[in-house]
């Protein structure tokens, strides 16, 4: 899973997969905007096959923050 | 269909990188809502057509100002959004009255003339229509909304010039559904209105345009004959049996797929017949059959003959004088569509549905492969002249890599010796097969059942398997056997016309001689009788490797010393003893 998150956040904001890590925000990806994380977002949802509230959307604001709420997600519809 | 995730394409795209060398295809997407998502996928789905696109955004609701700075790309979109037009339009419509409603007609009329005018000149423009579906689909009344996209839409009509093609999104969103094409959630804060799925489906719906934009339109569709133009088997069925009218279940589907291509054919796309058949029995019912739509005059090229199909669609493109990616194959035989598909991978094949019913449809959604940006009667002109062409040119080409398709297939053949299981499909074959039969003896299930009682009779018969499926019991071949004298005689050797240019021929032949050896048999003998529908067979006996003792245009007779035999040992078919089982 985390594999499929970086790659997908390598290819929206054009950065390396294996230079994503904890610290990975908007402040320091420079591509991450408002329309790059709507983009993030979608093709997470596509990816994962979730789909997020607004409230999580606007959680989802770092790569750790990302991890938590799809696992969440993913661990809600198990059951 | 393309059905890659969106984030594989986002990845495929920055792996592909932008090709500078190549000439690029400069796309611009102009519009009152956020639209990016449909970039990447546009611009991956006309890349995988082989045309270097790039596709870009215009700034934000800024569509009158854009269009000028973008006039010169060879494509605009525009996405002018209803509900955007004036901030709230799809509630605020509704309460307004007619003043008010005038008002705002004007303004954003004055803005559509701007663009208009902007892009009078420009290469090729799509216009979304107005749109009020995704409001309105559950309201029962015309409303205000309604009556504004119509006039506006109205108004486009009148004023785009003929480089602008109006694109109806309605039947996009039908595609996937209103559910799946429509994304509130970013509506309110970002102004984005569709989803993934509606991008996609957008994209394929419009790259018709776009390919024939490029030269990349198809310009011909080709067809097998039997059961892709007619429910039947020409040769084994009877002329009269062979269905393509609605006065039969079968017969109304082929009757709506003859005027589907007749439809084609009306805008200069060509009709071709590229089949396995005897050329007289085609043309008999091309000329002779009431019920037959497709005509002489309809039809550009024939290449009706036993030859490859690889080689003929070769030919078909070669003296139409047009790239064989401009020819779409319809085939209803997996095996020959799946050959086709390997070897010509430019030639789009379509394979006629399981399901029948669904084959017209099926045929009616790859209609835009033909879209052409300007149809024109000289197409129509260009239709009848390739006609004539055509039947001046008419020559053979053999492929020479049909034996690399044989062996991808797994071809597995199961010989049987006097099978008793299955006398009434052997004595079937015998009343049936016309065409692959060297000697067209009709027997009963009593005559088989006596055959197979006597010593003297070897019956063998096969059942072959590839990687596609099972064909079934399609081959014969009833061997008379005289102990004594160590001599045997081929009373009769066929098979069904479904298995036909495999070679399995040859790796039956080997069978039965070795088998023929260990029953201490010195001399083969064999005839061709000649009838009405066995002419592909005419030289069968050479090509085994028989020595023709005597014989004219109506019988041969043929003797083999199986000393002398030299087996055909084919690797890439699979022979299997069925009584070692």
């Amino acid at each position: 899973m985390e594999e499929k998150i970086k790659n997908i956040m390598s290819s929206v904001f054009e950065i390396k997969a294996s230079k994503i890590d904890e610290t990975t925000s908007p402040d320091t990806a420079e591509k991450w905007d408002s329309l790059n994380h709507m983009i993030l977002v979608v093709a997470l949802e596509e990816e994962f096959n979730v789909e997020f509230t607004g409230e999580e959307i606007v959680e989802m604001i770092s790569y750790p923050l990302i991890k938590i709420v799809i696992k969440e997600k993913m661990e809600n519809q198990r059951i | 269909m393309n059905t890659l995730k969106y984030s594989e394409i986002l990845k495929v795209n920055r792996e592909m990188g932008r090709n500078l060398s190549d000439k690029r295809y400069e796309i611009v997407v102009l519009s009152n809502i956020i639209t990016h998502m449909l970039n990447d996928i546009l611009e991956y789905y006309v890349k995988m057509e082989n045309i270097n696109a790039h596709v870009k955004s215009g700034d934000y609701d800024n569509i009158v100002q854009e269009s000028e700075k973008f006039r010169n790309s060879n494509l605009v979109i525009i996405f002018w959004e209803i509900a955007n037009i004036i901030d709230g339009m799809q509630y605020k419509a509704n309460i307004m009255n007619n003043d008010e409603i005038e008002a705002a007609l004007s303004k954003i009329k004055a803005e559509i003339d701007f663009t208009l005018t902007n892009l009078k000149d420009a290469s090729l423009v799509l216009f979304n229509r107005f749109s009020s579906l995704i409001f309105n689909y559950k309201t029962l009344n015309v409303n205000n909304l309604d009556k504004i996209c119509e006039n506006l839409n109205r108004y486009l009509e009148q004023k785009k010039s003929s480089n602008i093609i109006l694109i109806d999104t309605d039947r996009v969103i039908a595609k996937g559904g209103i559910e799946k094409s429509l994304d509130f959630r970013y509506y309110y804060s970002s102004r984005a209105l569709y989803t993934i799925e509606f991008y996609k489906n957008y994209a394929e719906y419009i790259k018709p345009i776009i390919l024939s934009a490029n030269g990349k339109a198809k310009k011909a569709i080709i067809f097998d004959c039997d059961n892709t133009l007619w429910k039947g088997v020409l040769g084994e069925d009877e002329l009269g049996s062979i269905e393509m009218s609605s006065r039969t279940r079968d017969g109304a589907i082929f009757e709506e797929v003859q005027h589907l291509a007749l439809e084609l054919n009306k805008k200069g796309i060509l009709i071709g017949l590229c089949s396995k058949n005897n050329p007289q029995d085609v043309d008999e019912v091309i000329a002779h059959h009431a019920d037959m739509k497709i005509k002489d005059e309809h039809i550009a090229i024939k290449k009706v003959n036993w030859g490859d199909k690889i080689s003929n669609l070769k030919a078909i493109a070669s003296e139409l004088n047009i790239g064989l990616d401009s020819l779409v194959f319809v085939e209803d035989s997996d095996f020959e569509a799946n050959c086709v598909r390997e070897f010509l991978h430019q030639v789009t094949v379509l394979k006629v549905p399981k399901e029948l019913s669904e084959y017209p449809n099926m045929l009616r959604g790859y209609l835009g492969l033909f879209y052409n940006i300007s149809e024109s009667k000289e197409d129509m002109v260009k239709a009848k002249m390739y006609n004539q062409q055509s039947k001046r040119e008419q020559e053979k080409t053999k492929f020479s890599n049909l034996d690399d398709y044989l062996k991808s297939l797994d071809l597995k053949l199961t010989i049987h010796i006097d099978n008793q299981t299955i006398i009434s499909r052997i004595s079937q074959l015998t009343q049936k097969t016309n065409q692959f039969n060297l000697t067209t003896k009709r027997y009963t299930e009593f005559d088989i059942k006596k055959f197979m009682e006597d010593k003297k009779y070897k019956i063998f018969d096969f059942n072959v398997k590839d990687k596609f499926g099972d064909y079934g019991i399609t081959g014969l071949c009833i061997v008379l056997v005289d102990y004594s004298n160590r001599r045997a005689e081929i009373d009769t050797f066929l098979m069904s016309c479904r298995v036909i240019g495999r070679k399995i021929d040859f790796s039956f032949s080997d069978y039965i001689i070795e088998h023929l050896k260990e029953l201490d048999v010195e001399l083969l003998e064999a005839k061709y009788i000649k009838s009405l529908k066995n002419e592909q067979v005419f030289n069968f006996y050479e090509r085994i490797g028989f020595e023709l003792i005597n014989g004219n245009e109506s019988e041969k007779s043929y003797r083999l010393k199986l000393s002398n035999y030299r087996p055909k040992c084919l690797e890439y078919i699979k022979v299997e003893d069925g009584r070692k089982n």
